[in-house]
């Protein structure tokens, strides 16, 4: 019998250690592996990690009825909703010893003033990436949105520029083309950008959210809409790849869309002490520097700055200068009938010839 | 009584299954077609509690979108297009190899069955991106038609991300749902009707078109339901094919639940595209019994 209960205590043995587990539901690619090693050994817990591509993934996984999860880190128009939904807890920041180090121009944003909610993760701007050779050959102006809109620039690159298959950076970029803001509601400029998004697919020669990565390292593609982050990647990919391909990306003059990434709390987590940890761990300089080291993602984290790459800092399309940013916005929830309104809009752009 | 038992033993647990995961979803879908979305995606409460107490809170507010424009019905017309090719298509080039299968060596025969469902081994999607890689501008298929192309003074062409790419795609994914009915007919055929045919003095061309094919009429049929149904609702194929005019219907579906977040809308364009698989369906069904007689 004490046999028994000896064996039976064995096999719960590791069921009570594996209580201690943090789940977290991050984008695809956004953490070093080194850095996600050293947090379960500080924490002498294990951590469960899930992926999503799209902000619209994370909130439509949750709408669905996903549960467990501690930690999520999504866009600000992604917390603005979740917030809207009641999802989220409020963060104990006497438990967040490290948050001085973030830049205070990162904080206080429209989606959660004060920051009682969400503390910043790391941020992208979508903008224009292209190579460098084959665009001077052209002699197209890359500083404008115009590069992806205007059929006279893109005649000569027709079928060698891709743009986002993201609804709202589209309209966001034709809206920043026409000189509205990327939050703008009204309908009629809603109209005015579809056609001019309508006018210049013709030129294009895809819808692309990730797979531009790789084409425009092999040269395959010229042009591309994209994020700053996947830009870094391409350039990378170009380098091994050897070809001599060379990559560069800017964020247009016009103005461009900005996602801060922030790390957030569900309001069900069962182990919201394990993700206040995590948080704290990821406002550390060094792994918040570990994060843009690897991904070109821009940090908020100033502490964190003197453990990136010096080519990283430098480089204006990671880490805008200030004029630049002031004229980056962040994207805002939508209502419900501005949604489908939106998705209307897409599918007539999407059919169109 | 004991053969009702045995009966319905044997057949109670697949109805259950349909019932609790086809009929019942499908039930819910018709529910939620009539709901509006709930503000932050979703659906909104269906009950709304007033002076009067609980009462129901539906609309056709979606269905009135569906309809309130041409494009809806203009996407659903062209997915139909595609949907018809696709099984045109797999039927032409199915049905040879369905025979050939059919009329081998019967030791040959498996082997042969297990090569057509080879595919299904490896990944849908892993499968359909390779056809990225095969059609691709850097490729020798591009390549060499592209310099055929050239000799004639014409213009280089992209196969990739085109409506023909989408077309390759879906008859490429869907061709074993055709093969399979349409050899399991062809196998059952009684080699002694194509002798009674030939001593009657039908040539090799009418015991084909007057005996196999209309003998074969069933698979056929169930061939074409199996190839153009799912086909109609694609959506990953035209995603990564497509380019920039690939869009169906199952992709407008796929995005009212996704970037919409609009479950009420994408549930009324799922309905529409039920009853407009079953309508076709029905309508070929009806078609081919009429003129079949009563082979099938």
């Amino acid at each position: 019998m004490n046999k028994l209960l000896a064996a039976m205590l064995l096999f719960l043995a590791p069921v009570a250690f594996a209580g201690d587990v943090l789940h977290i539901y991050n984008w695809n690619n956004y953490i070093a592996p080194e850095t996600l090693a050293r947090f379960k050994e500080q924490c002498r817990c294990r951590v469960a990690y899930d992926t999503y591509g799209s902000n619209d993934e994370l909130l439509a996984k949750l709408a669905a009825g996903a549960k467990g999860y501690d930690l999520l880190v999504p866009s600000g128009n992604a917390v603005e909703s979740l917030l809207k939904q009641q999802a989220l807890q409020a963060i104990d920041k006497k438990l967040l010893t490290n948050l001085k180090n973030i830049n205070p121009s990162f904080l206080n944003s429209s989606f959660d003033r004060g920051n009682v909610y969400s503390i910043p993760y790391a941020y992208t701007t979508t903008l224009i990436g292209y190579n460098e050779d084959k665009i001077r050959q052209l002699g197209i102006p890359v500083n404008t949105w115009a590069a992806i809109f205007d059929p006279i620039y893109l005649a000569p690159m027709k079928g060698r520029v891709t743009v986002l298959d993201d609804q709202r950076e589209l309209m966001a970029a034709a809206l920043k083309y026409l000189g509205y803001s990327v939050n703008d509601g009204d309908e009629a400029h809603w109209r005015q950008a579809a056609d001019v998004i309508m006018k210049a697919k013709p030129y294009w020669a895809a819808f692309m959210n990730t797979g531009y990565i790789r084409l425009l390292s092999t040269g395959d593609i010229w042009l591309v809409h994209g994020y700053s982050n996947d830009m870094f990647q391409a350039n990378d990919a170009a380098i091994k790849a050897g070809k001599g391909i060379r990559i560069s990306y800017t964020a247009p003059r016009e103005g461009a869309v900005l996602a801060l990434d922030s790390m957030v709390i569900h309001k069900d987590a069962p182990r919201a002490d394990l993700a206040h940890q995590f948080i704290n761990f990821m406002l550390e300089g060094r792994n918040a520097a570990e994060l843009t080291n690897l991904t070109g993602s821009g940090s908020p984290n100033l502490d964190a700055m003197q453990y990136i790459r010096a080519g990283i800092v430098r480089n204006e399309g990671i880490f805008p200068g200030k004029q630049v940013l002031d004229k980056l916005e962040q994207l805002q929830d939508l209502d419900r009938r501005k949604r489908r309104l939106l998705s209307r809009l897409w599918t007539e752009i999407k059919l169109s010839p | 009584m004991n053969r009702f038992l045995q009966r319905s033993l044997l057949s109670g647990p697949p109805l259950l299954y349909l019932l609790v995961f086809f009929l019942l979803p499908t039930l819910i879908m018709v529910v939620v077609s009539f709901g509006w979305p709930g503000e932050q995606g979703g659906l909104a409460p269906l009950w709304l509690r007033d002076a009067q107490g609980f009462h129901l809170d539906l609309t056709l507010d979606n269905y009135a979108d569906f309809v309130s424009t041409t494009l809806y019905l203009r996407l659903l017309a062209k997915s139909f297009w595609y949907a018809v090719l696709t099984t045109l298509i797999c039927l032409v080039m199915a049905y040879p190899l369905a025979m050939l299968i059919a009329k081998s060596d019967k030791r040959h025969r498996n082997l042969m069955v297990l090569l057509v469902i080879l595919p299904f081994w490896s990944n849908f999607l892993i499968r359909v991106y390779a056809w990225m890689i095969i059609l691709g501008p850097q490729a020798g298929l591009s390549q060499a038609l592209n310099g055929v192309l050239a000799l004639f003074g014409w213009g280089p062409v992209s196969l990739l991300f085109s409506p023909f790419a989408v077309l390759v795609g879906l008859v490429y994914v869907h061709l074993p749902f055709m093969i399979l009915p349409l050899y399991a007919n062809l196998e059952k055929h009684d080699p002694g009707l194509m002798d009674a045919a030939r001593d009657l003095g039908a040539n090799r061309w009418q015991c084909f078109w007057r005996v196999t094919f209309p003998l074969s009429l069933p698979g056929v049929l169930a061939g074409s339901a199996l190839v153009f149904i799912p086909a109609l609702g694609a959506f990953a194929v035209p995603d990564i094919l497509g380019g920039t005019g690939g869009i169906m219907i199952g992709n407008v579906i796929k995005m009212q639940f996704l970037e919409a977040r609009d479950w009420p809308f994408g549930s009324t364009l799922s309905i529409v595209l039920t009853l407009f698989a079953l309508g076709v369906t029905g309508i070929a069904a009806w078609l081919v019994r009429r003129r079949g007689g009563s082979y099938v």
